[in-house]
């Protein structure tokens, strides 16, 4: 062929409003976004608190937000990680154990670390289902986590400093919400600038195929599981701290939310689809709809059968899931008519 | 037996004299493993072998069981786990113990099994219709199944009458064998004939194989999943009653750590994750094999952390062999 | 397609519609009561409620408490969870109420929330768990039992029934890393260790607060040290320790032969020590716990002078006063 025009397939998008609408239709956030806009409105009709004292929602955003954001790594490659509750409570009372709160801090992000890698070890080496894998080192770690805290809180070396991390920089924003903005923005360009955080999603979208491209699959799993853990170990380290005492039964509200911020947030749990914006949008409804809740007084067993509600709603509704299964209703119902036309 | 047959097609790729350990310890590894414990139990562990104690790891057995044989269904369907089962379970006690005490046994039954369809159908339709994750819908069907429990039941602890029907059950054995057991082999029993001899059963093993072969082939996807979830949620519910019985007390805190505890029992006795390879009977052994080392441990006067790590690394253990196992087969 | 963009929304809509007309009603009823004279707005935060049968009948109390003296109370349940419960400070702290009424999750993790309080202008009351010593001076009081003092008031009965002799016990204790179970066991090593060292703790484990659980642990816990050996049960509360008496009686062993304590005075208590089967329990009263913790807000709220520690006295229930109508059993 002489032209040397590329082949173009399909109607050509023209115009900024096109573009953008295309653009708009391909992200996978927009559950998210509807959700969050319809909890702010009735929020700020009905309980106009949490925003008037957004530091505290702020708070509970990073709360529940942290862990999830290193989760999202995880499963944009087709894997889960359940270890995360357990992961933040060992690592809390490692770092209470020390004498030296730098020390402290180091050992217990090490300890986050070490704990991805064993986790990748087995799923990549071993070739253990994740979840499965990830539920073993659950219940082993919250082992470890008792036999090394003799079962009972452990108080950090500097009582002081752990209050002072408490208390806000600037305005509203504390050490944990600052350390929350910076793992979102160091995972937001890693996963969409860094060459290396974009094959995530080739290894969750295709695993062969990654394989075939030449993405060192490995590497990457290695690198998921291991930010995971890390962002697991963060998370106990800023609570411990925060808390001026690490307890050995921490992290099981954690697990839940986290999950659930992903999910609204339309990260995909087969992989390969999703944002950590995505997961901010789902921690800022989660957020802002527990703290209103709190507000409002309402009884936790309510507070759980909405929340259980919004969590099955949005995992029922993904998008293209829906699509595949009218479809099979409406196949299912052409073959029977069929069947029957032809009695 | 046609679970054995589906084995054999693995094997087929390993030559006739070859014999590697691996496979072998997947698929007969958990029969071995669990009388080798007994052994170990009875030789070096003191009053392991007296009647009170087989009672005790009977008792230890029978609620977990009944809930690990049915959620079976699930994992082999390949959809994970049933998460909800803890509020089933929970539910199912106290329903039994809640109504009966004031309306008579006849309308507790009725209304458990009407809320343990519910919930299978409810999971069923949720991860069989709509496709969704079944870890992700369990964990919400579990939230709102007990902050519903709570709500209604106001969370106090239900007390059966210390001569009722109810008590009768839970104290009555037959030698060392409490009812609960008997009731959790013939479950047993009742669920291994649906797995491996009926329609149902085959096309749950095939859709845990390979779900779309499975729909092309015209079976009704969606209803094999519900009959799953409705299956494990009837499990669940007599399991709850089993307990109640035993106690003669129900509240909603009762069953924790159910959901777990059971998904650890279907792995630990060879029933792979990923669906289409297992059985029945292999959960019941997986439950025995979980129940005497937990009784074990006890027995040793081992503390509760490490009683945990032992689980763990069993589940990772298994799972490990399974996998590997599943590679060396594959080559 | 865009029909099904739209049924996430519009579903999502409801239930968070559902959830403002509840909050609605909430409002509601805030506004209505703030409009009265002095009406105060108190926020209780506490870590369990009708998740738990003692929350269940703490709350009512609390609540009627309250409506008598016209405070508006807001309250949360953490669940026992040191981060939540943290969050939930937060939340009270932002909100400006007149005064906090803390039940600690875990003792060691409050003072930050003790500390934003102080800073806010906000006074705390402590309610049935105390703060750790060195907090006692950023709260104005504290009222409940002391579940420290709980344990040492068991200890004190089995060491009285002991009377000297050598006395062999198993213990079950609660769940694991609860600050109850924590404190409750110190209470009753501690003294035993000063006090009554002709007693020896053989064997120790978790009852997780529960009937069966406690079974089970008992007996085996029975057949590891032998049966013949044990002289003594303590259990830290009367649900676990029904299950202990019933892991005797299912041995043949008759609980009366030996000296048991545990705590709570509960339905299932109280009969038991009536019978003789128990030896003694400590009265936990939930309404009295309730209600006061409403009692001492309100008199820090109106410049009252308040003592340091108003302790629920922790009255020995012994076959003695079993029947009497000042311990009659509440949850």
């Amino acid at each position: 062929m002489t032209d040397t025009q590329p082949m173009r397939l399909g109607k050509e998008t023209v115009g900024v409003v096109n573009k953008l609408k295309v653009g708009i239709a391909r992200r996978t956030e927009g559950r998210g976004v509807a959700l969050l806009v319809i909890v702010v409105v009735l929020v700020a009709i009905l309980e106009p608190t949490t925003f008037t004292a957004y530091s505290v929602t702020l708070g509970r955003i990073a709360l529940i937000g942290l862990v999830a954001l290193g989760l999202t790594a995880v499963i944009l490659m087709g894997e889960l990680d359940l270890s995360v509750a357990s992961t933040l409570a060992v690592s809390g009372v490692i770092m209470a154990s020390m004498p030296n709160i730098w020390l402290g801090v180091v050992a217990a992000l090490a300890a986050g670390i070490v704990i991805g890698m064993i986790n990748a070890f087995f799923v990549f080496y071993v070739g253990i289902n994740s979840f499965i894998a990830t539920l073993g080192m659950l219940f082993a770690l919250r082992g470890l986590a008792f036999v090394l805290s003799d079962a009972k809180p452990v108080r950090i070396a500097d009582i002081d400093a752990g209050i002072a991390f408490g208390t806000p920089l600037l305005g509203p924003i504390t050490p944990r919400v600052l350390i929350f903005i910076l793992a979102f923005i160091a995972l937001q360009v890693f996963l969409s600038k860094v060459r290396a955080g974009r094959e995530f999603y080739a290894v969750g979208g295709n695993r062969q195929a990654a394989f075939d491209a030449g993405i060192p699959v490995r590497r990457r799993i290695f690198t998921g599981f291991m930010i995971s853990g890390f962002v697991a170990a963060l998370a106990g380290v800023i609570n411990t701290l925060e808390r001026t005492a690490a307890d050995p039964t921490a992290g099981s509200s954690v697990l839940l939310a986290s999950f659930a911020a992903a999910i609204i947030g339309g990260v995909v749990l087969n992989g390969g689809r999703g944002s950590v914006l995505g997961t901010l949008i789902g921690a800022f409804s989660l957020g802002i709809l527990q703290v209103a809740l709190t507000f409002s007084g309402v009884q936790v067993d309510i507070q759980d059968i909405f929340i259980g509600s919004i969590l099955l709603i949005a995992v029922i509704s993904d998008p293209t899931q829906l699509r595949s299964a009218v479809t099979g209703i409406r196949s299912w119902f052409q073959r029977r008519e069929k069947s029957q036309a032809h009695t | 037996m046609t679970t054995q047959s589906i084995e054999t097609i693995g094997e087929v790729g390993i030559k006739r004299n070859q014999f590697n350990l691996l496979v072998w310890i997947s698929e007969r590894g958990v029969f071995v493993f669990t009388a080798l414990l007994v052994l170990f139990g009875v030789i070096f562990v003191n009053g392991f072998a007296s009647l009170i104690n087989i009672t005790d790891v009977f008792y230890r057995a029978a609620p977990i069981g009944i809930v690990a044989v049915g959620m079976t269904f699930v994992v082999i369907s390949a959809n994970y786990l049933d998460l909800s089962v803890v509020a089933q379970v929970a539910t199912a006690a106290v329903i039994l113990i809640g109504v009966s005490n004031d309306y008579g046994l006849p309308l507790a039954f009725a209304v458990a099994l009407f809320v343990a369809v519910l919930y299978g159908v409810v999971n069923g339709i949720a991860v069989g219709v709509f496709k969704a994750n079944a870890v992700i819908v369990t964990l919400s069907t579990t939230f709102i199944g007990l902050g519903i429990l709570r709500w209604l039941s106001g969370g106090s602890i239900f007390f059966g009458p210390e001569d009722g029907p109810i008590r009768a059950f839970g104290q009555a054995k037959i030698g060392a064998i409490p009812l609960s057991a008997i009731v959790l082999l013939i479950i047993t029993m009742i669920l291994w004939f649906v797995l491996t001899r009926t329609n149902f059963g085959f096309v749950v093993r095939s859709f845990g194989s390979n779900k779309e072969a499975t729909r092309l082939s015209g079976v009704n996807t969606p209803l094999v999943v519900i009959g799953a979830f409705v299956i494990t949620a009837i499990s669940a519910m007599l399991a709850g009653f089993v307990l109640a019985a035993f106690s003669n007390t129900a509240v909603s805190t009762m069953s924790d750590g159910y959901d777990f505890r059971a998904l650890a029992a279907i792995i630990i006795g060879g029933t792979s994750v990923f669906g289409g390879k297992g059985s029945v009977l292999r959960t019941l052994l997986g439950v025995i094999f979980v129940s005497v080392l937990t009784n074990i441990l006890v027995l040793s006067g081992i503390g509760f952390g490490l009683q945990q790590m032992a689980i763990g690394a069993l589940i990772v253990l298994a799972v490990s062999v399974d996998a590997l196992a599943r590679k060396v087969t594959k080559k | 397609m865009r029909r099904f963009r739209i049924l996430f929304p519009a579903a999502a809509a409801l239930a968070v519609a559902g959830l403002a007309l509840s909050g609605c009603a909430a409002t509601e009823e805030a506004d209505t009561s703030a409009d009265s004279a002095d009406s105060y707005n108190v926020y209780a935060l506490l870590p369990q409620g009708t998740d738990q049968p003692y929350g269940t009948t703490y709350l009512p109390a609390m609540q009627a408490r309250a409506d008598e003296l016209g405070i508006d109370l807001t309250i949360t349940n953490s669940q026992y969870d040191a981060d939540t419960q943290a969050s939930d400070c937060e939340v009270a702290v932002a909100a400006q109420p007149d005064l906090i009424i803390l039940w600690p999750a875990v003792g060691d993790t409050v003072r930050p929330c003790l500390a934003a309080a102080e800073a806010a202008g906000i006074p705390v009351t402590a309610t049935n768990s105390d703060v750790n010593p060195e907090d006692k001076d950023l709260i104005q009081g504290y009222s409940g039992p002391d579940t420290y003092g709980q344990g040492v008031s068991s200890a004190e009965m089995m060491c009285d029934a002991a009377d000297g002799a050598p006395t062999n016990i198993i213990v079950i204790d609660g769940a694991t890393g609860n600050s109850t179970a924590i404190n409750r066991h110190e209470g009753f090593a501690d003294y035993i260790a000063e006090n009554c060292t002709n007693i020896t703790i053989l064997a120790e484990q978790p009852g997780n607060w529960n009937k069966d659980d406690s079974q089970i642990a008992a007996s085996e816990m029975l057949t590891s040290v032998g049966a013949e050996n044990v002289q003594g049960i303590y259990a830290a509360d009367d649900t676990m320790v029904a299950g202990a008496i019933d892991a005797l009686k299912a041995r043949d062993i008759d609980p009366s032969s030996m000296i048991i304590t545990s705590i709570g005075n509960t339905f299932l208590g109280n009969p038991l020590v009536i019978s003789g089967e128990l030896y003694g329990t400590v009265f936990q009263s939930s309404s009295w716990d309730g209600t006061n913790a409403i009692n001492v807000a309100y008199d820090v709220l109106t410049g009252v002078p308040v003592e340091a520690n108003l302790f629920m006295p922790s009255v020995k229930v012994t076959i003695d006063n079993a029947e009497s109508a000042d311990v009659a059993p509440e949850w």
